[in-house]
């Protein structure tokens, strides 16, 4: 098959892929029910009784009562950001589950993007450098390779 | 006697670990065979040690011999036999000492698989480097974890038991010994990896031959950590398997760096490169083993001050230091040998893709890592107090998730050295268009958001990577007349079906099977309610009496069909009432019931709770296809083929199934450079 046909396949198939994406890819939005709002706020917090639970998961009564407090919050048109707020003032920063990206907070988002990106460029680094000094076998390095292969093969 | 036994055991062991590893080290020094073959005896008094220590456990739990402090606070005379036995790994002691049993037995089969070269100095140092670790495990029982200490005064006349979770469920006594095997499996290939730095025979030959046993150690690890999310499944009662706790991520963290390993160990067979990272990833995956512990034993994780109450937890914190300080001092030492003798000519290759793999895997261990030693770190610093939970975890590993699986589906097809766009197009247009139709019947049945959607899509493409593949294999096989098995037995055919089965658990979680739709129910007797089209009738609470607890059921008919019985259980000695699930398990989606409020005050009122969650069956499904995969890539070639010569038969594929390494191609870097002749020069 010519480059040409292969590229054309390759690209209708991005195309296919695109507009799927482009209909099913945005998260569901217009109004939730009660229930969703109350799962999305309690998700974001920890359940006080249990470890690494979520208070959104927990049937422990602790996790219960901030369900209702959310929902009693919610039911007063306070907005999501309000109520976590409100939580992590009666019951201490640790709370949340996913830190505020401020002070600390903000270095356990920052550092994995910063040590992956650095680790990544100097993976390229090191790659295209040595691609540049690459060296010819000589004719001793290709019987090294002949002895060793003969060698290699009973073992 | 069970104390006094239990102890001999003990000491039996920390003796024949000191004197093995001294008796090793000094014929390492004298260059004396004499030593080193008297040496590696001394682990079969290890072992010994090790077993009368377990045996001395196990009739002191049978027989409830509460004059030993660990049998009273893990057992009572109520408790069933089952969980009587694993009353042994139900608190730290004990489990100290089925590390140290497990360890003993990996040590017992290693110095009898190299037996015939028990005077090479690399074995010599491996099994030192072994004995050390077995020296400290055993002096943790000798010292701070002492699992045979006496209660003070007359012994009780009956114990508390197990903690409520742990005497609930069988699975408890299959997880913990799973986990184990898995954890200390890696002490071998990382001793080798030591004993080779420390040699100076940096060849491939002692990595080919631990490989292996890295294998193992996975499979067992991968089943260890499936199971632990099964047993939480089906006794936690909150509907998930996995919580990205702190316990959970202490074994997932080896288990990513060994993943790592397994993948661009295979680069170094091959191409002889990346040799410094596979050290180093061996020695982050044994080093893990002990953080993991150091985090779940110490009492760390209550309060970054509570870990030196007991002095077992600046034990393993030292350890590991201990660990992590030799390996980096060695690797630096020797950095010279280790420099790679080849170098990755195109990105779009075999070598490129696994070393993206290796970046992806290691991202994904270093988010984990940093977002569960983070909150311990903050408090230690400056005494603030945070959470690192789920919906960090989620959010940073979701993209690292997808790249993988992104990786899985291009890179099986991938030649090695280069890529052409004819062998991409003829390898990847198949896959690939699967890939793109599930995303579009994803998307026309209602599946909504970017995560779930490159999920599935992703999934089914390397899905059918994988199964191209294999049916290339089994061709391959066919053509030559070599039936089935060997098509399947084998690293890349057992690799492949690997790859199915972690498919399978990562098209669960992109389902959302770990956060389903969830409800409380309240409910007079014989009244219904609907939940995501379900019918819940409750008919009626029961109590029962079992031998270890007293429940309370309540009868749920589901559907109209079957019953379903969750309960809430008291064991004596806990003030809080457990939960016991119950389960409608169904290939696409689970109905999980539990009890979470009994009739009170008069009103039959009962609160169920109920989770309707997709897909949660596949995670268990593919755990079995993972050991299964893992046990066909652990196969023996010679075994699974007629042998090294014959199977060259995928001319245009390197990939298929039987070909042995290098044979398409001048295996030229590999071998050019750092490759000492075996039997070469002893330690240093």
């Amino acid at each position: 098959m010519s480059a040409t046909r292969r590229r054309a396949t390759w690209g209708a198939m991005l195309v296919v892929l695109a507009v799927a994406l482009a209909v099913g890819g945005r998260e569901p939005s217009g109004p939730r029910s009660v229930e969703e709002q109350v799962h999305a706020v309690a998700s974001r917090v920890r359940c006080p009784t249990c470890r690494g639970l979520s208070a959104a998961v927990s049937d422990a009564p602790a996790a219960e009562a901030i369900r209702d407090e959310v929902g009693r919050r919610l039911g007063e048109g306070q907005s999501e950001e309000e109520i976590v707020d409100y939580l992590v003032a009666s019951y201490g920063t640790d709370i949340v589950l996913a830190p505020d990206p401020v002070g600390a907070g903000l270095l356990v988002w920052v550092l994995p993007v910063v040590v992956g990106t650095s680790v990544v460029a100097g993976i390229g680094i090191v790659l295209a450098r040595r691609r540049g000094r690459r060296v010819r076998p000589t004719e001793e390095d290709r019987d090294l390779v002949a002895r060793a292969r003969a060698g290699g093969e009973s073992g | 006697m069970n104390a006094a036994l239990g102890t001999a055991g003990v000491t039996l062991g920390l003796a024949a670990s000191v004197l093995g590893a001294v008796t090793l080290g000094e014929g390492l020094r004298r260059r004396d065979p004499r030593f080193l073959r008297a040496g590696r005896r001394y682990v079969w008094l290890l072992l010994a040690g090790a077993v009368l220590a377990t045996v001395a456990m196990q009739s002191a739990l049978v027989g409830h011999d509460f004059s030993l402090r660990y049998v009273a606070d893990n057992n009572s005379r109520q408790t069933p036999l089952l969980f009587t036995i694993a009353g042994m790994w139900s608190a730290l002691e004990g489990s100290i000492l089925l590390w140290a049993l497990v360890l003993a037995g990996y040590l017992a089969v290693m110095v009898r698989h190299f037996r015939a070269r028990a005077a090479d100095p690399l074995v010599a140092w491996a099994t030192l480097v072994s004995l050390v670790v077995a020296a400290f495990f055993f002096a943790l029982m000798a010292g701070p974890a002492d699992p045979f200490r006496l209660v003070e005064g007359r012994p009780p006349l009956d114990g508390t038991g197990p903690n409520p979770l742990l005497q609930n469920h069988p699975l408890v006594a299959f997880h913990p010994p799973m986990l184990y095997l898995g954890y200390v499996g890696f002490t071998v290939p990382f001793a080798f990896a030591l004993a080779s730095l420390v040699t100076g025979r940096m060849g491939e030959g002692w990595l080919v031959e631990t490989r292996r046993w890295a294998l193992f150690a996975w499979g067992f690890l991968t089943a260890g950590i499936v199971l632990g999310g099964w047993w939480s499944y089906e006794v936690l009662g909150w509907g998930g398997y996995w919580a990205w706790d702190p316990v959970e991520n202490a074994s997932l963290l080896p288990w990513l760096t060994a993943t790592a390993y397994l993948h661009s160990v295979v680069v170094q067979e091959r191409r002889g490169m990346l040799r410094v990272w596979n050290l180093s990833l061996l020695v982050a995956t044994f080093s893990l083993t002990i953080l993991g512990t150091f985090l779940t034993r110490s009492g760390v994780l209550d309060s970054v001050h509570a870990f030196s109450e007991s002095a077992v937890g600046p034990a393993l914190l030292g350890f590991f230091a201990v660990v992590l300080a030799a390996s980096i001092g060695l690797i630096a030492w020797r950095g010279d040998l280790l420099r790679s003798p080849g170098a990755i000519d195109a990105p779009v290759s075999r070598e490129g893709a696994f070393l993206a793999n290796n970046v992806a895997f290691g991202a994904f261990a270093f988010v984990v890592l940093l977002g569960t030693v983070f909150p311990l770190v903050v408090e230690a610093v400056n005494g603030d107090r945070l959470s690192v939970g789920g919906p960090y975890f989620q959010r940073m590993t979701l993209p690292i998730g997808l790249t993988l699986l992104f990786l899985m589906a291009v890179a099986p097809a991938l030649p090695w050295r280069r890529a052409g766009g004819e062998v991409l197009h003829r390898r990847l247009l198949w896959p690939a268009w699967a890939g793109v139709a599930a995303v579009v019947v994803a998307v026309v049945t209602g599946v909504r958001g970017p995560g779930p959607l490159l999920g599935f899509g992703l999934g089914t493409f390397a899905a059918g990577t994988a199964l191209r593949s294999l049916g290339l294999a089994v061709a391959a096989a066919r053509r030559d007349g070599t039936g089935l098995w060997r098509a399947l037995a084998g690293r890349s055919s057992g690799g492949m079906v690997v790859h199915l089965g972690v498919i399978l658990v990562a098209v669960a979680f992109a389902a959302g099977s770990g956060d389903g739709e969830r409800r409380q129910l309240r409910l007079q007797p014989g009244q219904s309610a609907f939940v995501q089209g379900h019918r819940f009738t409750y008919l009626g609470v029961a109590a029962q009496q079992l031998p270890n607890r007293r429940a309370t059921v309540a009868r749920v008919r589901v559907d109209g069909g079957k019953v379903y019985e969750p309960a809430l259980s008291q064991f004596p000695f806990a003030t809080q009432a457990i939960g016991t699930p119950s389960v409608r398990a169904g290939l696409f989606e689970d109905v999980y019931l539990t009890l979470v409020a009994v009739p009170s005050g008069g009103s039959g009122e009962v609160v169920i709770g109920v989770t309707v969650a997709p897909l949660v069956t596949w995670i268990w499904l593919g755990g079995g296809v993972v050991v299964v995969g893992t046990a066909l890539a652990a196969w023996p070639r010679g075994r699974a083929r007629r042998g090294r010569a014959g199977t060259g038969t995928g001319a245009d594929d390197d990939e298929s199934a039987g070909a042995p390494p290098a044979q398409s191609e001048p295996p030229f870097p590999a071998l050019v450079g750092g490759e000492h002749p075996p039997g070469g020069k002893a330690g240093p």
